[in-house]
Formats: C-alpha cells, structure tokens, sequence
C-alpha cells in the first residue's frame, strides 16, 4: 500500500499540467463542433422536454384532475419532484460556498460544474411550484405586489416563504456563479479568433484583464458570495422543510425536518453531481482534473450525509413513540408497514443501507460500483419525499377519508420532462461555458502558487 | 450684455450673416414650383370631420366584427311585476313532490330546492334525499319534450288523435286495453282511470310494484281486513324489534319513523331512551342504528319469530290473544334454545329481547321488513298482538287503495298478449319491462300488442318498445290529489309552467276521454277541484267555505280529514312454514337508498350519495360477509357469478362486517339499460335473479370468476380486523360513546379524565355572533338527506364515477362510518362531517393568498376569487372536509352533460358555481345566514340567527342537527354545546373546532354485579 506524507499537501490535480494546457483542455469542448453523440444525446433530452411539455399542456387545458392527486392527498408528484430538485440544487452552492470558505481545494475542479447544476436544479424546482396549482394563469397571486384590491399575501404561509427562499436562492446562485465565470470568460475571449464568441466574450467578461486589482477584488467578492451563500444553503431546504413542518399533519409536524432536509438535499446534491461528473471527466479527458481522489472525498461526504439522513430516519420513530401521541406512532408504523412501505422500504434501503457499501475503500474509488450507488441514493431520496408528502396525507387524523394515492401517467410525463430540462441545459452547459473553473484549477495546479517547500 | 429679447439666433452661418437669398427663401414657405399643382377644388370632397367620421365608423365596425360578442339573450325585467315576486326574494310553494308534501323555493319562477312542509301532520317538515336530489329530474337534459311517435317527433294533435282512433278500435274489437302502472296513492288518478274504463270498458289496470310493502299489506289485509298498515306513536313506544326492516329509511313511512324513532333518543329532553333490537341478515342503516344487532340468515326470520313466539306464549305463558290451534301446533315446534344454538346465535341478546318484549308488553313493537313473505308477516302481526303492541298504533295509517297483480296474473297477461287478445297496451309512467325483467318473455310478448303507448317523462325500457311515447310533467309541473295516510289529504301544484311539450299523464287519459279539443292545462286542476269539493270538503269539517278551504288546503298543500279511530279486529290466520334448504347460499333483494327501485337511476346526485353502510357509489353489488368471502377465497371488488333458477347475474364483492352467513344482499335499481346517459349500465340488472315477483329472498349458486372490477367507494374498506387499524376512531377521540346507564350514573362520564388545553397564541374574541353547530350522534341514523340538501342547495357538482374511485367527490357533508368490535356483527359508528369552521383554522393560515380566512362571526370563509388552488388547506385540514374542483366538474362529468341551459337553471343563484382550480367547502349556508341578517336589519332586529337554518340542519328528518349563535346563553346551540355529552372531534389538536357532537348513548342492559 502507498504510504502517504501527511507533511506534504497533495495536489488535487494530478500530473503537473502547464497552466496552457489547463486553458486548452478546459476550453477544448467549446472550441470543438458537437459530435453525434452530442446531439443524441440533446434529442434525447430535448424529447424528454416534449413528454413533460404535452404533459404540462394537457394539465393546463383539462386541469390537475389529470394527476393522481386526490381527497387526501392534496399533494402529489408536482410537490415530491418540487422538493427533489431543490435538493439536487443543494450541492452546487454547498460545495462551492461552504467548501470554499472551509479551504478545500478539492473543490475547485468540481465547483463550477455543480454550481451550473444547481441553477439547473432549482430552475426545474421552480416549475412546480406554479404548475402544481389548480389555476396557474393565477399563479401571479402568490407574490406580494400592490393591487387594487389591497389585498396582501399570507406572510403566515410557508408556501409564500417558499416563494423568497427559493428565489433568494436561485438570484444568489446566480450572481455566484457568474461572478465565478468572469475571469474564464477573459480567458476565452483571449483565446478564440471568432468574432461573434469574441463580442460575447467580451460581454460578458465584464472587462476583465487579469490584472492584480481585478483578482484582488474578485477574490473579496467571491469570498463575500461565499460568505453569503452559505447560510442560503442552509435556509432553503430549512424552509422548504416548513411546508411539511408548520402544518398539523402527522409525520409533518416534526421540529427534526429543516437539519434532516438539509441533510437529505446535500445528500441527493452531492450524488447527482457525483453522476454526471462520471461521466463529464471521461468524455472531455478531465480525469486528471476531477482525479478519483475528488470523486472518493465527494463520496465519503455522501456516506456521512447518508449516516444523516439515517439518523433522521431514526429520530423520527424514536419521536413518534416518544410523543406518546396514538396519531403520530400510527404514522410512522404506517409507512413502515402500511400501504405505502414498498416506498418506504426502497427509500431506506436506497439512503442507508446502499452507502454503507462506501466505508470500503475499493467500492468508494471504483468508478461503476460509486456510479451506481449515488444513483440509488438519488431514487432513495426521490422516494423519500414521496414518503413524506404522500404518507402522511394518505392516513391522517380521520380514518374515514383515507385513501391511496396513486399517480398517473401525466404525472410521470411532467417527471420525465422534469429530468428532459434538467439534462438540457446541463447539455447545453457543457458546449457553451467551461464546465471547469479555468482560473481555479490553474490556482491549485502544482506550481501554480509560491511554495516554501523543498528548496 | 444685451438684452436677452434682443439675442439673435441662428441656424446656419448664411443667417448668422444676414445673407439676403437666404432670408428670401425663408419667406417662401414651399420652395418654387412645389405648389404649382396645388389646387384647392380639385381635392377630395370628403371633409376632415367626415374622414374622421368615417374611419372612426370603420374601426368602430372592424372592432365589433373581431369581438366574440354573443346574444346571450334577452335580459327582459318585469314590466307590470308579477304580484308577490320580488326579483332576488325566494317563493315558497307547497307543493307535493315524490310522495312527499314539500315546501318548494323558487326564484325567479324556477324551482330551485325542495325543503320540507313543516305544517304536515305526517312529515313535520321533514324530506328524504330522493325527494330533494329529485328536482334535477325536472332540469334532467334527456327529459322528453316532444310525443313521438315510432322514434319521430309529433305533435300532441295527431299522436292523441290517432290513439283515440286506435284505443276505440281496440275496445270495438274487444279486445283488452291493458295499463300499466305503479301505485299512485291519488285517488283523483283513480277517478280518471275509473273514467277511463268507463269508455273503454275492456281496459284493465294492472298495478304493482317493484320491491315494496305489498306482503305486509297483503298480510295486514288478512289479519285485521284493511288495506293500510298502521302509524306507529313512537313516544309509546320503549322496545322496537326490526325484523330484517329498514324502516329508519327504505320503507314506507322513513320519514316519519325517523323523526319519531330519533325523538326517542332525544337525550335533551328525556333519558327515556327507545332500544332498538334489529335482527337481520343484511346490514341495514337500521341494523346500524340498532343497540342489539343479532344477525341472522334471511330465510330463517320466520324460525326466529316462531321460536319468539313459542318462548313467549307456550313457555312462558304471556299471551293477550289465545293463540289458534293449527298455530299453536305450528309454534311449538320451534324452540327458541334450539333455534339459537342451531344457529349460533348470542343467546344472551336473544334473551334480553324476550325479556324486553314481554316486560314491555303494550310499549314494544315488531316491525317486518319488506323483504320478508306474508307467512312472516302473519307471525310478526300474531307476535305483536300477544304482546299487546296495537296500543302503540296511531290512529292514522298508511292506506293502500291499489290491488296489486300477482304472478299468476302477470303471467295469463303475457299469455294474451303472446295470443293477441291485448289491443293495447299503456304504460302509466312505469317500466315494467325492466322491473319484470325476470320475465324474459315479456317484451317478445309485448311486442304482438298492436298499440303500445307509454307516458314517461324519460325513455325507459319499456317506452323503447313502445310505438308512442308520450312526455310528461314533473311533479313541480304536476297537478294532483293524494291519499297516503288517512288522516290528511295532499295536494300537488305546479311551481313552473311546464318547461317542455310535455302534459301530465291523468290529463292525457282526459283528452282520450273527453277528445282533443278539450285540452287544457287547466283540465285536470278542475278536477281535482272537483273531487276536492265532493269528496275531502265534506270530511274536513272546516269553517271555511267551499272555495276558500281549497285555496287554503292548496296553500298549506294539505288538507286534514277525519278517520274514524278504530283500531281494526284481529283475525288469526294460518302461518305455513315454505320448505327451504338450511345451508344453501341466499340472496336478498333490496331496493337502493337513493335511486329507488331504479327510477331515479338517471339522477346523477342520487347515484353518487354514498351508501349509508358500504359508502360505495354508482354501483350494485354482492355484499357478503367476510367469512363469506374467505370460504370462496374472494375480495372486495371480485366479481362473483351468481346463478338463481330465474337468471343470473355478475356482481363485484363488497365485504361487508355483519351480514349474515351464506348471504348475498344486493340492490336492484341497477343495470338500466335505457333509462339515460348517467344511468345506462351502472351496476347489473338484479330483477333477472328473481323468480318471482314477490319473492326477494331466493336460493342461488356462487361463483367466483376471476375477474376484477373497479367499485367507487368514498370510504377505504380496510380489513375490519387489522389490529393496528382496530378501534383507531374510539382511541383518537373521533367517536366516544357511552351506554345510557353510565350516563344516568355519571352524566359527566365521558369528560373524566381530560385535561385543559392551553393555547399561546392571543385569542380572537367573538363579540356579536359567533356561530355553530351541534350534531346530536344519538338521533342522527346517517340516512343522508343532509347530504342530499347540502348538494342542492350548494350547487355541488356530479363528479361520476371514475372521480369518486380517485376520491374527488365534492360533497360538503359527509356521513362517515367507523366499525368496531367483532367482524361478523360489528358495532356501527356514524358521523356526519363538514367543515368544523374552527376558531384556529389551521387551513387559513396556510393559504399562501389570503383565499380562506376568518370572518368576524366565527366563519372559516372561501373567497373563491382569489384561490390559486395550491390545496395546502386541503392537506392541514385534520378533517379532510375540504374539496378540490379538480376539473370543472360540470364539464368534466360525462361530456358535459349537466352543463347546458337548461340544467343551468336549477343553480342556487346565492352560491357561486365554482370552477376548476378552486378548493371548496361547507360554508354553514352563508347565504342563508345573509339572507336572514338583512331580513332582521330590514324589520329592525337584532340579528341572532332567529328563523335561520342551514339546508341539512332544515332537512335532517331526525332533527339531529342544531345552528345558531353561542353568544346567546338562551340559544338551543348554547345548551347543546354545553351538555354534558358534548365533544369536538380531535379536541386535543386545539383547532377549537365549532361543530359540537353529543356522543353516542347505546342503550343496551349493564348487568348489576
């Protein structure tokens, strides 16, 4: 076995690429025209889109009596995928804010392509919300605007907090990653000999000319973002957490939801990025830039959110029994044993048990066996926002008007278009913006930076 | 500085300088030549101001011709206003709807509800659901509203003339004119018919009825010679035995007995509670409402009641009437001990029965249900008389003036037609075809009748075969005169000139009469009148003149007459014991709660009232107990073959705890197959089962068929037995019960134990009026009329079937059903739900739009305007009461079928018709609370909810429902909400609900230890 020396920081970038190179191969995809498989792969996301778009068409003509959703379940799919999606955006902004605050440097070559995957993500999560409604040609009432009417918004309404956090997130986001892109767009912009990337570039980069001010200020203000997001990360899914946890339902109402939202969405984040980026650093030859050593860290932080979320998992049944309460036990022995355990038992096994495969070395670092587990833990969570939402509704307080929820084939369809507009842009991504951070990877290339070691 | 008036400006260095071409050129405004062809009078004439004119004209035009402007057509007011109709104030007609005397609310001149008429002797102001639901009958979209003739349309001219043709034709030949019809409880129909007969003397008139009373009455003509079964004086009355009857709902008189039977359990006014024993094979609403349920085999009541008999006059010796010979021969073969351990029966509940009858002799009553044959019947008569129960008869009875057809009747008829002696055959808005369907050679007879008419108000199976069809009224179109109790004489009038072509059946036996020229709405009215003055004046023994106790009878839409108050003599007649196999698999026949014996079958808020028990909807089916169901290893929604010796039919298995072993019950009604768009082919014809027309218990062979069907219930059917679902509504406080001997002994019971909830929030303090309901779980019996009233007075919309499977009924009120204890006889619980309009709603502060929220008077409101449909209400509300237009309902229901014109009119226009994307719910009929707020603004009252009621609470046949102000300590709402008995669902939860239920008392016997 290979000894390490722990004196020594290791360089996340493996070989010594000069910094060139690092412009070169980072640029590569947007200098090069797709291939075929690029545009199989775009049709196939792009007929993805059409399914969610007819479905999405079909809900808006006849209404969402089109759905599964029923008496009980208020909610349904539209809620779940909702809650989904603002998880998977969770990593981006957790991985290039939190870890960058916390100086891991692993980061920087798996930053910019989860950020992009969060402004993704939470352009998806923000469909549901407006579509989910009954009358979405009204869904203009959920923001505060002065009116006629004088009538305000609900500031009680979780759903309204949703409204702020979400979009807070999703300008922040934003603004982050843009600002992360400038000095990779001069670079670009030096770079390329074609007049309309030239004028884009040049746009924006803002003026960018990497002089030492520039990074100066660049660096404070990122560092400033940084320190902005960060409690964003946190209160996003906190608050997406108060849609279930400020209401009365049983299984709902519980005090454990914002850290174990939390949890769950880096979870899920950290997994989905963990997926695509198997196979971005393949395809674009990045795997001495997103080295397997990234991949292994990204993969330990899954294991421990999964320990998270387990616990959580835990909590909650110690809670229900402890409470006392004849409502809340019922739930939660309903979803372990009641008509919906099917989904919960998937939920569990895919988010607790599955990862704990990653305490082995070997699994952690073998690129099939990482990709397969990081894919159920994405199927786990999507299950267990379906067991939250649709549990706890399907047997509340009063046995009578129980019943069981089952969605439909529009359902899936707006599912299936969910993912189709997700991987577009992430398609798109790829071929318009470096899905790298030139400027960062160059920044913890070996060499890169004045060292005091070994002269 | 010069002077800045003086300051020169320039444009160009040639005017700075004062150059001279320059200031000469700037003198010309045109410059040479331009204006050399310009001439006035050669331009166009058109003016500016026409030009304007003009093309404001032409946008003006081009404007309207691309707006989609329709006619809505014409908005006409009242000229010379019609004397006593306000515009906006509703009108209350007595009227008589269903057999029922109803109040009818009219706006505008179109009936729009149909509440009860609280001055009749019988109904006290009470209705069932079918009475209510029955108004959109009168709107239905395939009412007929033209005669046809051989499927064209024609006109009341040449269809009358060519029938009276024909009829005489037929009557010259002598051949028969054979008419059919159900019972009409009119005698005024009768005196038509009567006239009929007198012109076409070969007529005969074959009257029946589906599924009804007519073996009680057959015995009760045997046993005491009268054609009537009496009323019974429910305050008399402390032990009630049912014997396999439902008369708390599908039988004759529900309404009446509901009122008295709930009036018995009345714990506000007296803990004298009525116990109701029920022994029954079927799980009836009354078998739900029983404190002793005892279930038995259906073939085996008229054992049971000889086995009664035998305990209580040969072995114990307690007799009022002696007992005839060949009976006493008869009872004594029949041991109660053997009975009940043959059947495995509880010999305890069987034996408090006995003792209950016996020591309650004179106060007691055995009630037979339809479903049982006349030798049955003659026991539970004999029974009764031992025990001396005729003290508790009323004087008035249910009179029955028709003699009904029998088999061997029905039979000879379709002999005849088959041998074309019948030259005609009318159909008196009947089906026969399809109530006898179990005579399958009927239609290919009724084919050879050479005249076939048919007066109906929809196509039915019958008119299909007929050559004429003939439309006619609704009842609200309807005059008429009816007899159904002895003591009071209803009257019918109409409460809308007739929408359609159509006339009313008695007036078009007139015109046959009378010839075609003398036609006229007025006709039958005149008759009436008629009669009226001869036959019911003379009776009523009134102060008032002639003509004036019409207009008032009319007014009242009743007219009291006197009866002699004789109880008929006794006469013993022989009881016979059928032979049956023990063992066999049975199947009763019973008549559906809402839809009737399929008359209604075409009513679509009659077909999605949930059944009281199952909570199944738009469907028949086999219900079977749950051993049952494991000995042929069947589940809910299984489809079952099952096989009599007159037909067969396939039946979904429902499950039921509490129907009794070896027994299939199910509902005829079902399986139309021309009766209209709602009700063609929902559920299976069952009448094809039958062998008999009076025989609803019969013999039959089961099996299972493998295939599955989807049934739309609104209540999951969970296993009963499930422990972790067992008794879950008794131990979240859903339902608390108590039996009447704790509550004597400790009437604080039920709130021992409870400790004080603390809220944290600042509370709101109602000051003025703060309204609430009561419920009363003692007296409600969960029939469903509230139900029923709720959807019309609230335009709730038909869903259909496939959103009832998806759990999207709208209904506003719901009746839930809990089960408790063992699964072969369980105890029924029953609820009615609806929006608890909490004072810590947790629904309003979810509502991201501010769309649900509180008024000042303590309702939870809905601006439907402003709802989004994010349904995050729905989901906090623990009661789940809230519905969600998941479609626009009325559209989305059958292809729009009750979205047109004329189904239009039957909307409350008080209550929005919400669309799709909006969540909905009880509103405590806010409009009626409005209505009668500006009723006491407008006379200077304060406003305390005097005269108001909400449209269940109004309809509620047992009273069980209670509305008002709880601000005011003398309100009845204040009491009920106060009483010992007194408790919110889900108390615990703090939602500080403002629907009060006064639990449950089972009288059932606490053995003293």
């Amino acid at each position: 076995m290979e000894v390490l020396d722990y004196s020594k920081e290791l360089s996340v970038i493996e070989g010594r690429p000069a910094l060139r190179e690092i412009d070169e191969i980072i640029s590569k995809p947007l200098n090069t025209k797709p291939d075929k498989k690029y545009f199989i792969a775009l049709l196939v996301t792009l007929s993805m889109v059409g399914i969610g778009a007819i479905s999405l068409g079909l809900s808006f003509y006849y209404g969402t009596g089109l759905w599964g959703n029923n008496n009980p379940v208020g909610w349904g799919l539209p809620i779940v995928n909702f809650v989904f999606w603002v998880g998977i955006g969770h990593a981006g902004t957790l991985i290039s804010a939190i870890l960058f605050l916390l100086r891991q440097k692993w980061r920087n070559g798996i930053a910019r392509f989860a950020e992009g995957m969060t402004i993704f993500a939470v352009m998806t999560a923000g469909i549901f919300p407006l579509i989910h409604v009954g009358r979405p040609w009204l869904a203009g009432y959920l923001f505060p605007y002065p009116n006629q009417h004088s009538i305000w918004v609900n500031f009680t309404s979780p759903l309204l907090w949703d409204v702020f956090a979400v979009s807070t997130y999703f300008t922040v986001s934003f603004i982050f990653w843009f600002v992360g892109l400038i000095p990779d767009f001069a670079t670009l912009r030096d770079q390329t000999t074609n007049k309309i990337k030239k004028v884009i570039y040049s746009v924006t980069s803002l003026g960018w000319r990497h002089s030492n001010r520039h990074w100066q200020h660049y660096e404070m203000v990122y560092l400033i973002l940084a320190g902005f997001a960060t409690p964003l990360v946190l209160s996003v899914h906190t608050i997406v957490s108060f849609d279930f946890a400020v209401s009365i339902m049983p299984g709902w109402h519980t005090t454990i939801f914002p850290p174990y939202f939390v949890a769950g969405a880096v979870f899920s984040g950290f997994a989905m990025v963990q997926n695509v980026l198997i196979f971005i650093r393949k395809i674009f030859n990045y795997e001495h830039i997103i080295t397997l050593d990234t991949l292994e860290k990204m993969n330990k932080v899954i294991l421990f959110t999964s320990m998270l979320v387990g616990y959580a998992y835990g909590m909650e049944f110690f809670i229900a029994w402890y409470s006392g309460v004849q409502v809340e036990q019922f739930t939660f022995i309903n979803r372990a044993f009641g008509p919906y355990s099917w989904a919960y038992w998937i939920m569990v096994s895919c988010n607790v048990l599955f990862p704990q495969l990653f305490w082995i070395k070997k699994i952690r670092r073998t690129i099939p066996f990482m990709f397969v587990i990081a894919v159920l833990v994405n199927v786990g969570m999507w299950f267990e926002r379906f067991v939250i939402t649709v549990t706890s509704l399907s047997r509340d307080y009063l046995p009578s008007s129980w019943a069981y929820y089952k969605p439909t084939l529009v359902d899936a369809g707006i599912l299936i278009g969910s993912f189709g507009f997700f991987f577009t842009f992430i398609l798109l991504f790829t071929k318009t913006m470096p899905v790298v951070s030139i400027a960062e990877v160059k920044a913890v290339a070996e060499g890169s930076q004045p060292s005091h070691g070994e002269h | 500085m010069s002077n800045a008036t003086d300051k020169k400006y320039w444009k160009t260095l040639g005017e700075f300088s004062d150059d001279n071409a320059l200031i000469k050129q700037k003198q010309n405004e045109f410059e040479e030549g331009v204006t050399d062809d310009f001439e006035p009078n050669q331009l166009n004439k058109i003016s500016r101001r026409k030009f304007f004119a003009a093309m404001t004209a032409a946008t003006a035009l081009t404007a309207t011709a691309c707006s989609d402007y329709r006619d809505k057509g014409e908005i006409v007011p009242y000229n010379k206003r019609p004397e006593g109709l306000l515009p906006g104030v509703p009108n209350f007609y007595a009227s008589n709807v269903n057999g029922v005397s109803v109040l009818v609310k009219t706006r505008e001149g179109r009936p729009i509800n149909i509440e009860g008429n609280p001055e009749h002797p019988i109904y006290k102001g009470k209705v069932d659901a079918t009475t209510i639901s029955s108004i959109l009958n009168l709107y239905g979209p395939e009412r007929l509203k033209e005669p046809i003739k051989k499927g064209r349309q024609t006109t009341w001219e040449i269809a009358d003339n060519e029938i009276i043709q024909k009829l005489d034709e037929v009557s010259k030949t002598g051949k028969e004119i054979a008419v059919f019809s159900q019972r009409l409880n009119s005698p005024a129909a009768m005196g038509i018919l009567n006239k009929f007969k007198a012109k076409y003397p070969t007529s005969n008139f074959y009257f029946y009825e589906s599924i009804g009373c007519s073996s009680k009455v057959n015995s009760a003509s045997k046993n005491y010679n009268v054609n009537a079964l009496p009323l019974i004086d429910w305050s008399k009355v402390k032990i009630a035995l049912a014997v396999e009857s439902d008369f708390l709902s599908r039988e004759e008189n529900s309404i009446y007995n509901t009122e008295g039977f709930s009036s018995r359990r009345d714990i506000m006014k007296s803990n004298d509670f009525i116990r109701l024993y029920s022994v029954e094979g079927a799980m009836s609403l009354t078998g739900a409402n029983a404190d002793y349920r005892i279930t038995l085999k259906p073939d085996l009541h008229l054992e049971f009641l000889l086995a009664l008999l035998n305990e209580i006059s040969l072995k114990r010796n307690f007799s009022k009437v002696s007992i005839s010979n060949e009976n006493k021969s008869l009872i004594s073969k029949y041991s109660l001990n053997d009975f009940i351990k043959q059947n495995k029966l509880d010999s305890v509940k069987v034996f408090y029965l006995v003792k209950d009858l016996i020591s309650n002799a004179g106060s007691s009553i055995v009630l037979a249900g339809d479903s049982l044959d006349e030798n049955t019947n003659s026991a539970v008569n004999l029974l009764n008389e031992i025990l001396g129960n005729s003290a508790v008869y009323s004087s008035a009875s249910r009179v029955f003036a028709e003699d009904l057809i029998d088999e061997n009747i029905f039979d000879k008829l379709i002999l005849d037609m088959k041998s074309e002696k019948i030259g005609a055959f009318i159909n008196f808005d009947s089906d026969p075809v399809y109530h006898f369907s179990f005579k399958k050679n009927f239609p290919s007879a009724l084919k050879k009748v050479g005249l076939k008419i048919s007066l109906v108000s929809e196509e039915n199976d019958t008119s299909e075969l007929c050559d004429f069809v003939l439309p006619i009224h609704h009842d609200l179109e309807n005059w008429n005169l009816f007899q159904k109790y002895s003591n009071v004489i209803d009257l019918q009038q109409p409460v809308i000139e007739p929408i359609f072509r159509t006339r009313q059946k008695e007036n078009i036996l007139l015109t046959w009469i009378n010839g075609t020229k003398f036609y006229s709405e007025k006709v039958y009215r005149d008759f009436i009148k008629n009669y009226f003055s001869m036959n019911v004046y003379p009776k009523a023994n009134s102060a008032m003149n002639q003509e004036n106790f019409w207009f008032s009878s009319l007014h009242d839409g009743f007219a009291e007459i006197q009866t002699d108050n004789k109880n008929p003599a006794f006469t013993q007649v022989k009881i016979e014991v059928p032979k049956h196999q023990s063992g066999k698999v049975v199947c009763q026949l019973e008549k559906s709660y809402f839809i009737g014996d399929g008359k209604y079958a075409n009513n679509g808020w009659l077909q999605e009232i949930p059944h009281p028990i199952s909570k199944v909807t738009w469907d028949n089916y086999a219900s079977v107990s749950p051993s049952f169901a494991k000995q042929y290893s069947v589940e809910m929604g299984d489809l079952i073959l099952v096989k009599s010796s007159g037909g067969e039919a396939e039946l979904p298995v429902v499950i039921q705890p509490g129907i009794s072993e070896n027994t299939i019950v199910t509902e005829i009604g079902y399986g139309r197959k021309v009766i209209g768009e709602v009700g063609n082919n929902v559920g299976s014809n069952v009448f094809s089962l039958m062998d008999s027309d009076d025989n609803f218990v019969f013999e039959v062979e089961v099996k299972k068929t493998g295939k599955t069907y989807d049934l739309a219930s609104t209540q999951e059917h969970h296993a009963i037995d499930d422990t972790r679902l067992k008794d879950i509504h008794k131990k979240r406080n859903i339902i608390r019960e108590g039996t009447l001997d704790k509550y004597k002994k400790d009437h604080h019971f039920l709130h021992e134990n409870e400790h004080n909830l603390i809220g944290i929030t600042r509370e709101h303090k109602y000051e003025g009026v703060k309204w609430a309901m009561a419920i009363d779980l003692n007296k409600c019996t969960s029939c469903g009329t509230c139900v029923s009233a709720c959807n019309v007075e609230n335009n709730i919309p038909v869903v259909g079937k496939d959103q009832v499977s998806r759990g999207r009924e709208m209904h506003w009120i719901r009746i839930d059903r809990y089960y408790s204890g063992d699964a072969e006889n369980p105890e029924i619980s029953n609820q009615p739900m609806l929006c608890q309009h909490c004072d810590n709603a947790p629904c309003e502060n979810v509502c991201p739009v501010n769309a649900t929220n509180h008024s000042p008077d303590g309702l939870n409101q809905m601006a439907y305007n402003r709802c989004v449909g994010t349904r995050y209400c729905a989901n906090n509300c623990p009661y789940k009461v809230r519905r969600f237009n998941f479609y626009n309902f009325r559209d989305n229901f059958s292809d729009a079928y009750y979205e047109n014109e004329l189904t239009s009119m039957l909307n409350n226009p008080e209550v929005t018709v919400r669309s799709r994307g909006v969540m909905e719910k009880c509103t405590f009929c806010v409009q009626r609370i409005m209505d009668g707020r500006s009723e006491a603004i407008k006379e200077g009252k304060e406003w305390n909810g005097q005269n108001m009621k909400t449209a269940c609470q109004s309809a509620c046949p047992a009273e069980a429902i209670v509305f008002g102000n709880v601000n005011d300590k003398n309100s009845e709402i204040y009491k009920y909400r106060e009483h010992d008995l007194a408790y919110h669902v889900l108390e615990d939860l703090y939602v500080k609900p403002n629907v009060t239920y006064l639990a449950k008392l089972r009288n059932t016997i606490t053995e003293e230890s």
